[in-house]
């Protein structure tokens, strides 16, 4: 067992995915949504700057998807379980909003998409953290 | 299930630590499959059984609630 004792251990791979790929999602989503209230609505540059955050946004799902494949069998499952958790409960948020919006319920500053979609995050984390608490 | 995973890795004086590496998962699987709080697949069983040069059933084993068809 020396070999196996005196062997690093291997690097986390989630934790750039966790955190370096969404930070930079973030900062290009609010950078993006800042500059686009100073630059003409309809321009082709609004429109380079709008598909700011979607690029990001690509490279965070395939950094996701990446980091997800290198798990390991359990791993597998903790995200699976946080996705089964957080999925319907984005749904549930997105349509209530909605409804709401036709309803005539348009809460502070609206429930529009760019404002309401960083809580849809929040379900993902949450099921995550009970999954991981679940088989820690 | 229940598994003789811990006794196993004792005897050897092997950490999870160790035997995760052994078997290419992380610390946090060998611990849930330890506890019982996971089954493994079929193929790290295999895997486990292997590495301790012994038959899967040698390690795994059923509870009665698993050998009970579901209804």
């Amino acid at each position: 067992m020396n070999a196996v004792r005196s062997a690093s251990p291997a690097a986390p791979r989630i934790r750039p995915m966790v955190i370096v790929v969404p930070a930079l999602f973030v900062l290009s989503y609010f950078g993006a949504r800042g500059a686009l209230e100073r630059i003409e609505p309809g321009s082709a540059l609004a429109l380079g700057v709008a598909l700011i955050p979607v690029l990001a946004f690509g490279v965070l799902i395939y950094a996701y998807i990446r980091s997800v494949r290198g798990m390991d069998e359990l791993g597998r499952r903790i995200q699976l379980e946080a996705l089964a958790l957080a999925f319907p409960i984005a749904l549930l948020v997105a349509f209530a909003a909605g409804l709401l919006d036709l309803a005539g319920f348009h809460g502070a500053g609206n429930w529009d998409l760019p404002r309401l979609w960083p809580l849809l995050l929040l379900p993902y984390w949450f099921g995550l953290a009970l999954a991981q608490r679940r088989y820690a | 299930m229940k598994n003789q995973l811990r006794v196993l890795r004792a005897e050897r004086a092997w950490s999870q630590a160790d035997l995760a590496e052994q078997l290419g998962v992380s610390r946090q699987t060998v611990n849930a499959v330890e506890t019982g709080k996971y089954d493994p697949s079929l193929p790290l069983a295999f895997r486990i059984a292997r590495l301790f040069e012994l038959r899967i059933e040698d390690v795994f084993q059923p509870l009665a609630s698993d050998l009970q068809e579901q209804s």
